[in-house]
């Protein structure tokens, strides 16, 4: 776990992370803003943060990061502050279906 | 240790690569095949391999649309999977982020423990403990040409990898769009194996790289033999590399994505060939093209493949194999769902599967 001091956030997880948290649909992080929570993540979880973010650091396009109600990308990204007792939720963009671009990119 | 389910020997395994997971068909007599799997079915696997040098070990390129990829191997035939300690990825500040998993190649007989992996972008990645931790090739990846290298229409995939079976430091591999590369210092440095093959789509026909090799095969017993499928045509090197020779003759397209041979008689590969447009059948009728003389005359394989003005199928790079029976089976899966079998050298077909996804890639192997 990250720093004591640092706040405390409840991580949601969707389905496909669970079983990396020990099928958990809730876990707790530290961190003050949601990168820290990430690493912390990755620190209790190992792996977890490649999944959530590419090598170059971004956040993977198809996951999104809610603070409560808001998507992080409209805030301060990765660098959004998070406050003590506060609820993050990782979820996978509404991105189903067959898109173009990844049938082509199989070829 | 996993409990292991228990096949006969000579059972013949095919692990089919799909866009929704991973399949598994055994069969002992290649007439009945019975069906395993889904496992993984989040996961788009581009190409999968069990390896039997060390025990049994299933590996997978496990592409997942939002999580990233991953190798994932299997010591129970699929029936549980795992990641590795260190996984393939690239170092932080290279500015490159992994976006697929193309191939799992395990390493010579000599080498039981090592296993080599190709990806987009492309790179080599190469494990010495079978496949628990990964580094990546560095002297491909500080290739002088590197940042010149661009993506065919798949991406900038690292797709074939073939190790010369007794020189250690020998290797080839082939990217699109960039072509064949050779080490001959065990990955020290790489040199271009282009000469001879086109690039159409280039103001220069023959550079030295930038070709869109699709599939590389080496021959069993002659080392210095290599075979390619391109997006420009079907070729033979009898040097290495050095220099390739067109063996297109009468196929119908220079465009085919998928390569096989017949394990006892290295003279004879099959391919398919499609229109470059629509990337399916040539005609109405579905082929796997064969040559007996090492691409001097193809012939057209076609009882019990399907034929209509509605047959448009499509096979990708990896979605052909060979089992090594004698006589070999044959194998292809389409990019529509069908899977195909020969146990008869290709001379007849039966379709042993429908309806599955999008197949990627066929992998046969004899336990």
């Amino acid at each position: 776990m990250a720093d004591g001091s640092a706040p405390a956030a409840t991580i949601r997880l969707p389905g496909p992370l669970r079983e990396r948290a020990g099928r958990r649909a809730s876990v707790p992080a530290r961190g003050d803003t949601v990168r820290a929570l990430i690493l912390d993540l990755d620190q209790q979880f190992p792996g977890m943060r490649f999944q959530l973010c590419e090598e170059t650091g971004n956040l993977r396009p198809f996951v999104n990061i809610f603070l409560e109600d808001e998507n992080v990308r409209d805030l301060q990204g990765l660098d959004t502050p998070v406050p003590d007792g506060g609820t993050v939720h990782i979820l996978l963009s509404v991105a189903g279906g067959s898109p173009a671009w990844l049938e082509k990119r199989v070829n | 240790m996993a409990a292991r389910r228990k096949y006969p020997k000579g059972t013949v395994m095919l692990s089919i690569g799909t866009k929704r997971g991973l399949f598994l068909l055994t069969s002992k007599d290649r007439r009945t095949w019975k069906a395993e799997g889904p496992s993984m079915v989040g996961y788009r696997v581009y190409h999968a391999t069990l390896d039997l040098r060390n025990g049994p070990r299933l590996y997978a390129a496990a592409n997942n649309d939002f999580f990233g990829s991953g190798v994932r191997y299997s010591d129970d035939f699929g029936r549980t999977w795992k990641e590795p300690e260190t996984g393939i990825a690239f170092a932080e500040g290279s500015g490159l982020s992994l976006k697929n998993i193309w191939i799992i190649e395990p390493g010579r007989p000599s080498e039981l423990e090592t296993v080599y992996c190709g990806v987009d972008p492309a790179a080599l990645f190469v494990s010495h403990d079978r496949g628990q931790t990964w580094a990546m090739n560095q002297g491909l990846e500080n290739h002088h040409t590197r940042r010149r290298w661009e993506p065919g229409a798949g991406g900038l995939c690292l797709h074939s990898i073939v190790t010369h079976p007794d020189n250690p430091r020998r290797m080839w591999v082939a990217i699109s769009a960039v072509g064949v590369m050779r080490t001959d210092d065990g990955g020290t440095t790489w040199k271009f194996c282009n000469t001879g093959t086109r690039a159409d789509f280039l103001p220069d026909k023959y550079p030295e790289f930038g070709q869109c090799v699709h599939r590389l095969l080496i021959h069993p017993t002659q080392h210095d033999v290599l075979y390619q499928q391109n997006h420009c045509s079907t070729y033979v090197s009898d040097n290495s590399g050095d220099s390739w020779a067109e063996i297109r003759n009468n196929l119908p397209s220079d465009f085919g994505f998928p390569m096989a041979m017949d394990p006892h008689d290295p003279d004879t590969l099959y391919t398919i060939v499609e229109n470059p447009e629509g990337r399916t059948n040539v005609t109405d009728q579905f082929t796997v093209y064969r040559t007996q003389n090492a691409g001097r005359r193809w012939e057209r394989l076609t009882k019990g493949l399907p034929k209509g003005p509605m047959v448009r199928l499509g096979v990708l790079r990896h979605g052909m194999s060979t089992d090594s029976r004698d006589p070999c089976g044959v194998y292809v899966g389409t990019n529509t769902g069908q899977l195909f079998g020969s146990r008869d050298r290709g001379d007849s077909w039966r379709l042993i599967a429908d309806f599955l996804p999008s197949i990627y890639s066929v992998t046969a192997t004899v336990l």
